[in-house]
């Protein structure tokens, strides 16, 4: 329902948009919408679709894959995390964007130059947050921990996991927007699928209803890969603990 | 004996806990440990459990690390778990049955499958008490352990606790600032500064059932009282 909502909004001040600047660069949105609905298997947009899911969802899971226990170890270990807090603090703020050439050299103009692109730029807040994460945990569940002999499988699995996950589900909230931005960029780079291509695609042909309907595909997906993550949180996360 | 603590110290990096502590516990007997805040009650729970290593002096301690178990001031259940869950914190699945059972006679049964912040603080502390009794500790330390409930509740944990005690024969060693819980509770009743035992009393009724009313049990608390005010 919220969702719906949001959408209407959005919608509302598109008309108004539309309304007011009356030109071509911007079409109606139910225009917008007809083009979506009829051209999206004619004109491939579900492939562009699946595409750009497909390269969003590998750089997600390989990001986290590295920042989970680049965090983790941060988070516990004080002594390296004297080496790698700064090490991402320098890192950190590169436009790595920038290096999308660099990338494309060494792993192929293909998908696998895009996608790490992506792991890379989540890679950096989300081992943030998820170091700042470990460090919360209450010592006294720690020291519970140590109190009832637990094991370190144990202290991870009953105590960190649970502890750091809430925070595993804000950092995917915080990137996926930065990651849709740079998922657009690169896939105007050396592609022949995916919603960025498929954007400036007809934007070099001047086919704005077309645009704009990839423009919404995009956002979509967008909102789609939030639901989700909304909803696999109220899976995995107790309540309280959010 | 089955504890044994001699000029034992303990320092914090900027200030000693307490020191010149002696104390000899026999297998099945109920210490209370009773003292002025910040004399390093807790702190000596902490040591006897192994979680902070003595500065100095010694501690020998029949039993091993996994006879003993500590009951926290706060009941430090994790909030991400079930009841039972909570109570088999680090155990094997097998003991599932023995814990469901454990919460049952505690009057948990029907909260279980509970998460912690649907308890009352009185199901909590049980909760917590029956995580550190599935253990079958030899020795259990509860450090304040009721502090946070109203008189009514305090007054039934404390039948329970030490009806549970006696019949395992369980050493207890209970940290407490109310005289009338160090009273009910312990066999002999240890007044700590953080100097070392300021003063000791054998509670010679102790196993009777009527002891809160009996008339001796308000004079036990009246002379700690006027040593706990003298030792200030």
């Amino acid at each position: 329902m919220k969702y719906l909502r949001g959408m209407l909004v959005v919608l509302l001040l598109w008309y108004i948009a539309a309304f007011l600047i009356a030109s071509p660069v911007i079409p109606f949105p139910h225009t917008v919408l007809m083009y979506a609905i009829g051209q999206f298997f004619p004109q491939e947009m579900h492939l562009h679709l699946l595409y750009s899911l497909y390269r969003i969802l590998s750089g997600l899971f390989i990001a986290l894959f590295f920042a989970i226990p680049t965090g983790m170890i941060a988070g516990r270990v004080p002594a390296l995390d004297r080496l790698i807090s700064p090490v991402l603090y320098l890192l950190y703020p590169l436009p790595k964007i920038a290096f999308l050439p660099v990338f494309m050299v060494l792993l192929g103009i293909g998908d696998l130059s895009k996608i790490i692109l992506i792991a890379v730029i989540i890679y950096f807040p989300a081992s943030v947050t998820i170091r700042d994460g470990v460090k919360e945990i209450p010592f006294e569940f720690l020291q519970l921990a140590e109190a009832y002999h637990l094991s370190r499988k144990q202290v991870l699995k009953d105590i960190i996991w649970p502890a750091i996950l809430p925070r595993i589900f804000s950092s995917l909230r915080i990137t996926l927007g930065i990651s849709l931005s740079v998922l657009f960029i690169s896939e105007t780079y050396a592609a022949s699928h995916g919603l960025g291509y498929s954007i400036m695609n007809y934007w070099v042909m001047a086919q704005y209803t077309g645009m704009y309907a990839a423009i919404m595909l995009l956002s979509l997906l967008g909102l789609l890969l939030y639901i989700v993550v909304d909803w696999a949180e109220r899976l995995c996360v107790f309540p309280k603990v959010k | 004996m089955i504890l044994s603590l001699t000029d034992a110290k303990l320092d914090y990096p900027k200030t000693t806990a307490f020191e010149h502590f002696s104390l000899t516990v026999a297998s099945g007997e109920m210490v209370s440990i009773i003292g002025p805040s910040g004399c390093g009650k807790t702190s000596l729970l902490y040591t006897i459990a192994g979680l902070l290593p003595l500065s100095g002096g010694t501690m020998r301690r029949a039993v091993g690390n996994d006879e003993v178990a500590l009951m926290f001031q706060q009941d430090r259940l994790l909030p991400w778990k079930q009841v039972i869950s909570n109570v088999l914190l680090g155990l094997p699945g097998e003991k599932t049955e023995e814990a469901a059972d454990l919460l049952q006679s505690m009057g948990l049964g029907s909260v279980i499958h509970h998460y912690p912040h649907e308890l009352s603080g009185g199901m909590r502390q049980r909760a917590a008490l029956a995580r550190a009794l599935i253990r079958k500790p030899n020795i259990l330390l509860l450090d304040e352990p009721l502090a946070s409930l109203d008189e009514q509740q305090r007054e039934m944990l404390q039948n329970d606790i030490k009806e549970y005690v006696q019949d395992h024969s369980i050493t207890l060693l209970l940290v407490t600032h109310s005289i009338q819980e160090a009273v009910f509770m312990g066999s002999r009743i240890v007044m700590m500064t953080n100097k070392g035992v300021s003063y000791e009393l054998h509670n010679q009724l102790h196993g009777e059932a009527s002891l809160r009313t009996r008339d001796e049990f308000f004079t036990m608390q009246k002379t700690l009282r006027h040593h706990m005010e003298a030792s200030r």
